[in-house]
């Protein structure tokens, strides 16, 4: 039987998809584990509490370290590939390169998060790995982004379409980013309150730059191709490109509202906050209007339904962001857990769950076997219900936090952190039921990427059978 | 879009144009932040022999910082205290929010200038713990502060601050250099026993730092707040025209227009001859008066309080017994000016709002108009009548 060209493609992707894969699932019950053990040490502060290693604060920030760039990172390489792949209509170039970035990249991480845990950590937002893992880090993104731009460059038809815009950027807006950060932070430092401004706005625009225009590339792609219909509304997607990438970069420094930096920086950025209205809407409107025309299949087709739950979590939760970009509700809500519900709806309830859907979408196309329905099911399932209740507990949490740190006669520890306690007890628990969803994707994923290779002695055995007979 | 390099081009250069506000920008603005006297001269020139604030860190201090950046401590604990302000009646910047400041957490908001000497600024984002910039300010006693980093639980009830007892040597007996730490609060049973702990050198380090971390000193941006009065004026002037965020940092021009006031005052209270006022003589060129004699106008309540009491003193003097910050004084004062009570409406509002507006004090600048309502009120009164504390707490009482 003759391969069909998109065979042929995928075929190419399966080595080197699959080990992506692979690796980002083990991040994902790193980050699991790390964010239980945070959780529970905030409930009661003597859990694990005579091992150094284990202090509160180097746990949260390997954890957010390990989510984003062990999870993040391996999850937009495996989709970045395939999808450019599959839209360029190529077969993947340079396997070994990139297996060898990837193996260099997950290294650098782990050596990274070691040297967190072991004290080594940088004060900058989102590059608190050690320095000395950083230019492995850029190197080992630098060929794989350089693979994947050669494999675009060699595309089929020469004009590009809205996946292929956001994928792209994402691509070469994050090693832009770093530098840019990376620059100012430790080649050239300023001094003073300025690394702060810089790292602030590093640490954000990696969400809104890096990890955002991916999911949002892989929903533009997912979408239609599930659901057999163009995209609605699709000449504005061009707009809602370009407005993100002109005003998110902006945006992101509200969050120091009232701090010791020029007035005018939270200003810009709460204005920029304000127009990102328009480029969600696009967004929103796009995929909204193009799936809500077939609700059954959103139902019923697991990754679209995974797909639809980011996109209404994208939609919502940058809404919400916007709200509380507001001077007034920032003065509350700025030092409060709040911005755990931002970060936690941003990288998990938006940009997890597509992945998650393009995960379940790709895997049986390279690897030729389906994930078993009900285990996707229960994964989907407690995900969402997860992440709700997580999301709902870092929302009132954060409110009530904010609101009564502003009551300068309640002790702060005894009424203010106590109130916000069962909030932390409740996150706690939310994160018992996420790692146990996320055990039951990796479990999918490498039972499709590593068959049972007993399996495979059976099947011979059985094939000799049929053979004597 | 659909060649790469163009398309390259767009997405980057919208970066870049991120990139030259917050960083070169923001570089260009106050990139060159060095430490500063606490109050500047008139002209916006330093004072001579002026101590400059901030100060360096001991280096005990700044490994200290190298630990508490190593622990993760900046997950829970901010250093920044916030001010927020809006634009006053008179055009003049009043409090609108100081909870940080009421909280106890520093005198006055912070400002980038306080960070330029420190190698790790960690201002962080999330107050799960209280904020730390003045941390070293109130708790001052090293044993509270080992006590605490080894175990918040034994002095702070439901603290949920991680303990950090692998830096303590521990001990059941008391020994030479140990620090008693009590159970935790309101825990019961046999574990109430009493720790023994010798901190180890990163421990020190990390209290160093604590104690290091206060912002105990003014800034020519930033004056002390007093939290009981809310809606304090600080002497941030809006320049007319521009936009409110360009006033931020206050600049040296954005106090011009009190400047004249305050040079002219300076003149009058400084100048012991015709046409002066003559109040170093007593007053002192500090302000801080003579012990026991003359009572200090820096920090006092007199002069930074009720503008009407201030007018009335001005004009007519004031004898007998007062209290001025707690300490009883008791003489005569006769109506400033040589020869006495010649001070003109205008020389009387320089010099109020000079004494308003030096040594530390911060408060409203005084206008001619005001001194010359007061002084129509009262006219009626015998010439040289001084008066004394009881009789002006009793007439502003009358007056209302």
């Amino acid at each position: 039987m003759k391969e069909t060209p998109e065979q042929v493609i995928d075929r190419s992707a399966k080595i080197v998809v699959s080990f992506f894969v692979a690796s980002a699932g083990l991040w994902l019950l790193a980050a699991a584990l790390l964010a239980y053990v945070a959780a529970a040490k905030l409930t009661d502060p003597f859990f694990l509490s005579s091992y150094e290693f284990f202090t509160y604060g180097k746990i949260k920030i390997a954890q957010a370290n390990a989510f984003v760039y062990g999870w993040g990172g391996n999850s937009i390489f495996a989709v970045t590939l395939w999808i450019i792949a599959r839209l360029s209509q190529v077969e993947i170039r340079g396997r070994i390169l990139l297996l060898f970035s990837g193996v260099i990249w997950n290294m650098a991480i782990s050596f990274g998060l070691l040297g967190i845990l072991d004290g080594h950590m940088n004060s900058h937002e989102m590059l608190e790995m050690p320095t000395i893992v950083w230019p492995a880090l850029f190197i080992s993104y630098a060929i794989f982004a350089f693979l994947a731009l050669v494999i675009h460059r060699s595309r089929k038809n020469p004009n590009t379409i809205a996946p292929q815009w956001f994928i792209l950027a994402s691509l070469i807006w994050f090693p832009a980013l770093f530098l840019i950060a990376w620059n100012g932070l430790e080649i050239n430092p300023a001094r003073g309150t300025l690394p702060s401004v810089l790292s602030l706005w590093f640490g954000q625009s990696l969400i809104w730059l890096w990890l955002t225009p991916m999911a949002l590339g892989a929903a533009y792609y997912i979408i239609p191709s599930i659901i057999g219909k163009a995209i609605d509304k699709y000449y504005l997607a061009i707009f809602g490109f370009w407005c993100i990438a002109a005003l998110a970069p902006w945006s992101v420094v509200h969050h120091l509202e009232g701090g010791p930096v020029p007035m005018w920086i939270p200003a810009v950025g709460t204005v920029m906050s304000i127009a990102m209205i328009f480029p969600i809407a696009v967004a929103s409107t796009n995929f909204h209007a193009t799936a809500f025309r077939d609700i059954g299949k959103v139902w019923n087709n697991l990754p679209l339904r995974f797909v639809i739950f980011g996109t209404i979590s994208y939609t919502l939760s940058s809404y919400i962001g916007v709200i509380f970009s507001l001077p007034d509700v920032a003065k509350l809500t700025q030092f409060s857990i709040i911005n755990e519900f931002h970060f936690n709806q941003r990288v998990y309830g938006f940009f997890s769950m597509i992945i998650f859907g393009m995960v379940y979408h790709m895997l049986p196309k390279i690897t030729g076997k389906e994930i078993g329905k009900s285990a996707k099911s229960f994964h989907f399932w407690t995900s969402a219900f997860g992440v709700l209740i997580l999301l709902l507990a870092y929302l009132i949490g954060g409110l009530t936090h904010g609101v009564l740190a502003q009551q300068t006669s309640l002790d702060w520890s005894s009424s203010v952190i106590t109130s916000v306690q069962p909030y932390f007890k409740i996150t706690k628990y939310a994160f018992v039921i996420l790692g146990l969803s996320q055990l039951v994707f990796v479990i999918n994923v490498w039972k499709v990427i590593f068959p049972n290779p007993f399996a495979a002695l059976f099947e011979s055995d059985i094939e000799k059978k049929e053979k004597t007979a | 879009m659909n060649n790469i390099f163009k398309f390259s081009f767009g997405i980057l250069s919208t970066l870049a144009f991120a990139w030259l506000a917050f960083v070169v920008g923001a570089n260009l603005q106050y990139g060159d932040l060095s430490p500063e006297s606490q109050i500047l001269e008139d002209d916006g020139s330093r004072p001579p022999d002026a101590e400059l604030f901030p100060k360096d860190m001991s280096g005990i201090a700044k490994q200290g910082a190298e630990e508490y950046l190593s622990l993760g401590c900046v997950t829970c604990h901010t250093q920044q205290v916030r001010l927020f302000t809006k634009k006053g009646p008179n055009g003049n910047r009043v409090i609108e929010a100081g909870i940080d400041i009421e909280r106890g957490w520093g005198k006055r908001a912070s400002m980038a200038r306080d960070y330029v000497l420190q190698d790790h600024v960690m201002l962080g984002n999330t107050r799960v713990g209280p904020d730390l910039a003045n941390f070293g300010m109130n708790e001052n006693d090293q044993n509270w502060l080992h006590q605490h980093l080894f175990e918040p639980q034994s002095l702070v009830p439901d603290s949920i601050c991680p303990p950090s007892p692998f830096l303590y040597e521990v001990s059941d007996q008391p020994k030479d250099g140990t620090i008693s730490v009590l159970p935790p609060v309101g825990s019961s049973g046999d574990e109430n026993k009493t720790r023994y702990i010798i901190p180890s050198i990163r421990a020190n380090r990390i209290v160093a730092y604590l104690r290091a971390l206060k912002q105990d000193y003014e800034l020519p941006e930033s004056p002390f707040v007093e939290t009981d009065e809310k809606t304090i004026e600080t002497n941030t002037t809006v320049i007319e025209g521009i936009p409110d965020w360009v006033n931020y940092p206050a600049s040296p021009k954005a106090l011009a227009d009190i400047s004249e006031q305050m040079s002219a005052g300076k003149e009058v209270y400084t100048k012991i001859g015709p046409g002066g006022g003559g109040c170093v003589t007593c007053h002192q060129p500090t302000g801080l008066g003579v012990p026991l004699a003359f009572p200090p106008l820096a920090a006092s309540d007199w002069v930074k309080g009720d503008k009407d009491r201030l007018i009335k003193i001005s004009l007519f003097g004031l004898m007998g017994e007062i209290e001025v910050n707690g300490v009883n004084y008791n003489g005569v004062m006769t109506a400033p000016g040589i020869p006495p009570g010649s001070l003109t409406d205008q020389q009387i509002a320089d010099v109020l709002t000079f004494v308003r507006n030096s040594w530390g004090n911060s408060a409203s600048a005084v206008s001619p108009a005001e001194v010359a309502e007061i002084r129509d009120s009262i006219k009626d009164r015998a010439p040289m009548q001084m008066w004394t504390a009881a009789e002006l707490s009793s007439h502003s009482k009358q007056v209302q």
